[in-house]
């Protein structure tokens, strides 16, 4: 795939847009893609690495991926220019199933780099605002300088139809910061969504996803309404490597999209 | 009567399996490793082993293997994917339990995407198995409810005549039949008596460990630290294990040339799992010793309906320091679940 978007998030933190340079390739994209699921992206001489398509399913026309350049492969797609090629291979796993989203409130909880797998389905509602209820996103970053897609940012904090509520963990705010200071599951509790006719998303690390559930589960949300989305480590993404699983759950096939009443299944000690 | 391939005749076979196409594959002893490997002649098998330190993974799912080349010149990258070397092959002398974990991993390498490295080695051999009249204090195939002449995964299973002379022939399947027409002439129908099998205690009640590893409540169980204290992460007990089938996948090469390949890795590793920010879901050896054990007894029959073990004991065998499978599948039949 051909790199034609190249943005920097935060320190370290990069988007590649990128083009299919094979329409047979791009045509089973756009039949097989949507929200949720997760590609393979390479670099030759370098390796592979997994992250969520981070772009929605209402746009199907190229794939953003945001990642945080800290080893080999994202440090060659790090460095990786306008043009250059680089491979994809995907999409893999299941995914929101955003049709069943539709005339209902939306609640989105994110932290971090995670906010990517998030945007894509947040995109792909707003796409179609009109199917969906409220929209609410509760996102954190340790710092001001550490929030992704600024930009986007900006453009849902003035949207009337987007509730918006930005948070950076304590010292972590500039002097300009106008927004919240704590941490997410925290400003979640205090901004108290209403758990009726609502869905939840959430995606973060794993000791936000942890503390969140827990506050959701406080604010009165069913465990079959609030989706998150895991990540593990792959090599493969179709089942055989061995690496991915929590319990018997196989990430790369079985998710990476599970509800939180699938979570709660699942070992705690080895997520 | 049946049919009966005296030793004598075994090296003429060998010849004419040769001129049939095939590779002839047996356990060999190199110095003090044995393992399967291809054979010139009869007298080159160690058919005296209890088995080969090595299993028939290998042959199939090789501990290194190129999946694709790449060439990248003037912004066009070009890739050409490797077909794993064609050919017929005949291993024989193979044990009951190796065969058994070449159809235990056959689901694996089939769902979802079809491994065609995997299946089409599978396609193009022929396993001739010798069932066992000797084991060691290792061995646990009837533990797994399997048993020293087990069928499973055999295309041919020869049984061991009581005078040692010879093996009488249990035809299994076509590709079998196909194979052993070659050598038709040099079998002999006759009625000759086989040897006992080997006697292989049962070292623990699988259905007790089953239960035990299903019930939530020993995910946590202190008795995972206990057991694995002392494994020091070698993974020596997954690359000898006959169904161990974990990979990773690196690039050995440059910018503009190179080769991907697919290469055996191990849950026993504490970078397997590890995540780019330093997360490890298995932070700690004891949460990857009951991985392997999940897997094996728990996860993967769930999925498969099939334990993804055979009972070879390869891991307790040669672990440097005592554990294995069997220690562990022991005490876990002693606790109450």
């Amino acid at each position: 795939m051909k790199i034609v978007g190249r943005h920097d998030e935060a320190p370290g933190v990069k988007t590649l847009r990128l083009e299919f340079q094979n329409p047979d390739d791009h045509e089973e994209f756009k039949n097989t893609f949507r929200t949720g699921m997760f590609g393979l992206y390479g670099v030759y001489g370098e390796g592979e690495s997994t992250f969520c398509v981070a772009s929605p399913e209402t746009r199907k026309e190229y794939i953003e991926c945001t990642f945080r350049q800290s080893g080999r492969v994202t440090s060659a797609l790090a460095n990786a220019d306008i043009g250059d090629l680089i491979t994809f291979r995907g999409p893999y796993g299941n995914r929101f199933p955003t049709e069943n989203f539709q005339g209902k409130n939306l609640l989105f909880v994110s932290g971090g780099i995670a906010l990517p797998p998030t945007r894509s389905v947040i995109w792909s509602c707003l796409d179609q605002r009109e199917k969906f209820g409220t929209v609410t996103i509760v996102y954190g970053a340790r710092t001001v300088a550490d929030l992704v897609y600024k930009h986007e940012l900006e453009e849902w904090q003035n949207r009337d139809d987007v509730d918006l509520v930005l948070t950076v963990d304590p010292g972590g705010e500039s002097p300009d910061w106008t927004h919240k200071i704590g941490f997410v599951p925290t400003v979640l509790e205090d901004a108290a969504p209403s758990p009726e006719n609502c869905i939840a998303v959430i995606c973060g690390p794993p000791i936000m996803i942890k503390f969140t559930l827990i506050s959701l589960k406080k604010l009165g949300f069913d465990e079959t309404n609030v989706y998150t989305t895991l990540e593990n480590r792959m090599k493969c993404g179709v089942g055989k490597c061995g690496r991915c699983n929590v319990g018997s759950v196989y990430v790369c096939k079985e998710g990476p999209v599970f509800t939180a009443a699938e979570v709660s299944c699942m070992p705690a000690a080895d997520l | 009567m049946t049919k009966i391939l005296f030793s004598d005749k075994l090296d003429n076979c060998v010849t004419r399996w040769q001129a049939a196409g095939f590779t002839v594959i047996g356990p060999v002893t190199k110095e003090t490793l044995s393992s399967y490997a291809a054979v010139e002649h009869a007298s080159d098998f160690d058919l005296g082993i209890v088995l080969p330190d090595r299993s028939l993974k290998e042959l199939f799912f090789p501990q290194t293997e190129p999946m694709l080349r790449y060439t990248i010149k003037q912004q066009a990258i070009n890739t050409e994917d490797f077909t794993p070397p064609s050919g017929k092959r005949l291993i024989i002398g193979g044990r009951p339990c190796d065969a058994a974990g070449l159809s235990i991993d056959d689901p694996l390498f089939g769902w979802d995407y079809k491994d065609k490295y995997w299946f089409q080695r599978r396609n193009e051999s022929v396993i001739v198995t010798i069932a066992c009249t000797k084991a060691d204090d290792f061995c646990l195939c009837t533990s797994l409810k399997l048993a020293p002449d087990s069928t499973n995964g055999s295309d041919i299973l020869l049984r061991p005549l009581e005078n040692n002379s010879g093996w009488e022939v249990e035809e299994l399947t076509d590709r079998g039949r196909e194979a052993f027409l070659a050598i038709a002439e040099l079998l002999l129908e006759a009625s000759e008596p086989t040897a006992p099998m080997a006697v292989v205690p049962e070292m623990f009640d699988l259905d007790t460990c089953v239960a035990w590893l299903q019930n939530p409540e020993n995910f946590e169980s202190k008795f995972w630290k206990d057991i694995s204290m002392r494994c020091i992460g070698c993974g020596s007990c997954t690359y000898l294990c006959p169904t161990c089938h974990c990979f990773d996948i690196q690039d050995e090469g440059d910018t503009y040339s190179g080769i991907r390949r697919k290469n055996w890795d191990s849950c026993s590793f504490a970078l397997f799992t590890m995540h780019t920010s330093g997360h490890n879901p298995r932070s700690t050896q004891s949460a990857r010793w009951r991985q392997r054990i999940m897997h094996k007894f728990n996860y993967f029959p769930g999925k498969f309906n099939v334990n993804s073990c055979s009972g070879c004991g390869r891991c307790s065998r040669q672990c440097p320091v005592d554990m294995g499978i069997t220690e562990t599948l022991q005490k876990i039949s002693t606790l109450h679940s």
